[in-house]
């Protein structure tokens, strides 16, 4: 059985219809990544499944069991951790008490929690800065903390919104292993993403969103080369 | 662990031998206000300085404190020690449903909300007569006879209402301190810093928010109960005026915001300074106040405490350095 299931997801905004009948599945340990243009409605199917936004239509299954309608703290208590585009630090606190705060979740006593979350910050590579203010961070140490903060909640799913937006070349290399490393510690990941490069190379199968239907799913190298998708980014004409 | 006690023994002597050391009555007057403000401003900083929710409405919360205390002692013959726990544990319970309608909003909504909240309980206090007295109020003429460890408790003397004010003001100290080093007070950072990233590693931030607004609520109510049963008068003008929401505001501001000390050092100087122009212009005093606390605000935005806590350490650190060195 799938780790995470989508069955006719929708979202409407008024008229506009944001996502339209998405359906698709994750297995345990799997990387998929979630690609298609800009305004094609990722952020959305993300929101969604972390309860931010709560589907017109469609249902959500973790392990089988549906989460719509819980609050996101709920979701996040069933083991979806997520991080945010625009990353959303706590950025008066320590990069240590950021961490913490997230820990608390699966480690009610606070010496459990500081515990667990040098732990993360450890396997993250941020543990030299556990001391430092969180606004006193690079974008890609805060990127970091975005998803050090995300596992200290214990996922089982982890979704990460363009964890390479922004990043030069050699750090998206390194946030590459990172994602793979994650994988190795047995959380299953779904990851939104332009950096075409590391969507390639690091996911295991790729859904294709446009105007928030799905049009293509498979194995990364065939899915690039299907004609809605060359449509769909690059225009009609672009198409064979 | 002594030395996060040794401040706590210090303020308890200290309150202990104020009422031998002051010349009048009257010094203990304004010591009993510094007290009933801490309270008021430490109830307010759990939910402003904490959460970063800020209320101005707290006036309601207070009022509805004094009221219960009044009421129960006028109609039920039940004296104010009952009565002032009961009215703070009634401002608790109104707290609740005031909580999950004005939580749906955020930022400045939410204040405006709660400042609309606070003018509905005033005019219900106006209206309701047959329960509130409307306008008119309710007015003690005597207390009930009362022996504490064997002695006649004097009504008439300060004293007695003094070892009260110095009591609730502990509580409050004692309630922010407490919240400090709580979970819930750590989830309230998180509220404070970015809501929605609290949200997602798994804080139910609407539960973290009303929970601690009723221990504001129920401190605010405690000050209100204090207030009626000193001043001896209750009527909305009185305990529900927009005012005291605002006092309780500059005064968690001014003495520093997410602080322990910050309310009782905000009540001591915005106490004295008000009384002391008070005294020596008798029109337009409020303008000096209104001064002093544009002075603070602009110079010492993390307020009295928040900078002098940032003065002691930078100093405390240049000492061990050359201790070091």
């Amino acid at each position: 059985m799938s780790l995470l299931e989508v069955d006719g997801l929708t979202r409407f905004y008024g008229g506009l219809r944001a996502v339209g009948d998405l359906s698709f599945t994750v297995g345990e340990g799997e990387i998929l990544g979630l690609i298609g243009p800009n305004g094609a409605g990722k952020t959305t199917v993300f929101n969604l499944i972390t309860g931010f936004v709560q589907p017109s239509a469609g249902t959500i299954r973790l392990d089988g069991k549906s989460v719509v309608g819980l609050r996101p703290h709920a979701v996040a208590a069933r083991g979806i951790a997520r991080t945010f585009q625009v990353v959303k630090p706590f950025p008066g606190l320590t990069v240590k008490e950021n961490v913490t705060l997230a820990a608390f979740l699966r480690h009610p006593s606070r010496r459990d929690a500081e515990a667990a979350a040098l732990e993360v910050l450890g396997r993250l590579g941020l543990g030299h800065r556990a001391g430092d203010l969180a606004s006193q961070l690079t974008l890609m140490d805060q990127k970091r903390l975005e998803v050090a903060r995300a596992l200290a909640t214990g996922p089982r799913l982890l979704l990460l919104d363009e964890p390479m937006g922004g990043l030069n070349p050699s750090e998206v290399d390194v946030a590459s292993r990172l994602v793979d490393q994650i994988r190795k510690g047995g959380v299953t990941v779904v990851l939104v993403e332009h950096v075409m490069k590391a969507i390639m190379r690091i996911s295991d199968r790729v859904v294709v969103v446009s105007q928030g239907e799905k049009i293509a799913e498979g194995p990364p190298a065939q899915v690039v080369k299907e004609p809605a998708v060359l449509a769909a980014y690059f225009g009609k004409r672009a198409a064979p | 662990m002594t030395r996060r006690l040794a401040p706590w023994v210090a303020g308890v002597v200290a309150l202990a031998a104020l009422p031998a050391i002051v010349p009048n009555s009257f010094y203990l007057h304004v010591a009993i206000m510094i007290l009933m403000w801490t309270l008021l401003g430490s109830a307010w900083n759990l939910l402003g300085g904490f959460a970063g929710q800020v209320s101005f409405g707290h006036a309601a919360l207070f009022g509805i404190g004094a009221y219960v205390t009044m009421i129960l002692f006028l109609k039920a013959g039940l004296a104010p020690w009952w009565g002032i726990p009961l009215g703070g544990l009634a401002a608790a319970l109104v707290s609740l449903p005031i909580g999950l309608v004005c939580f749906r909003l955020r930022g400045p909504y939410f204040s405006l909300a709660t400042l609309a909240v606070a003018e509905i309980v005033k005019l219900v206090a106006l209206n309701w007569e047959t329960v509130t007295n409307g306008s008119v109020g309710f007015l003690i003429t005597t207390f009930p006879p009362v022996r504490f460890f064997g002695l006649a408790v004097d009504w008439e003397s300060k004293l007695p209402f003094y070892a009260l004010a110095a009591l609730l003001a502990l509580g409050g100290l004692a309630a922010t301190a407490w919240l400090q080093t709580s979970r819930l007070g750590a989830y309230l950072i998180a509220i404070r810093e970015n809501e929605e990233a609290a949200e997602a590693v798994g804080i139910d931030t609407v539960r973290a928010k009303v929970l601690t607004f009723a221990l504001s609520a129920f401190l605010a109510g405690l000050g209100g109960g204090f207030y009626a049963a000193y001043f001896r008068y209750v009527d909305p003008d009185a305990v529900l005026n927009i005012n005291l929401s605002m006092e309780m505001v500059f005064i968690a501001m001014v003495g520093g915001l997410g602080t322990v000390a910050g309310p009782l050092v905000g009540a001591v100087f915005l106490t004295t300074v008000g009384e002391s122009v008070r005294e020596r212009f008798q029109v337009g005093h409020l303008i000096f106040y209104g001064l002093f606390m544009m002075l603070a605000i602009r110079y010492m935005p993390e307020g009295i405490w928040g900078r002098a806590r940032r003065l002691l350490a930078a100093l405390r650190a240049r000492v061990l350095g050359h201790v070091a060195a």
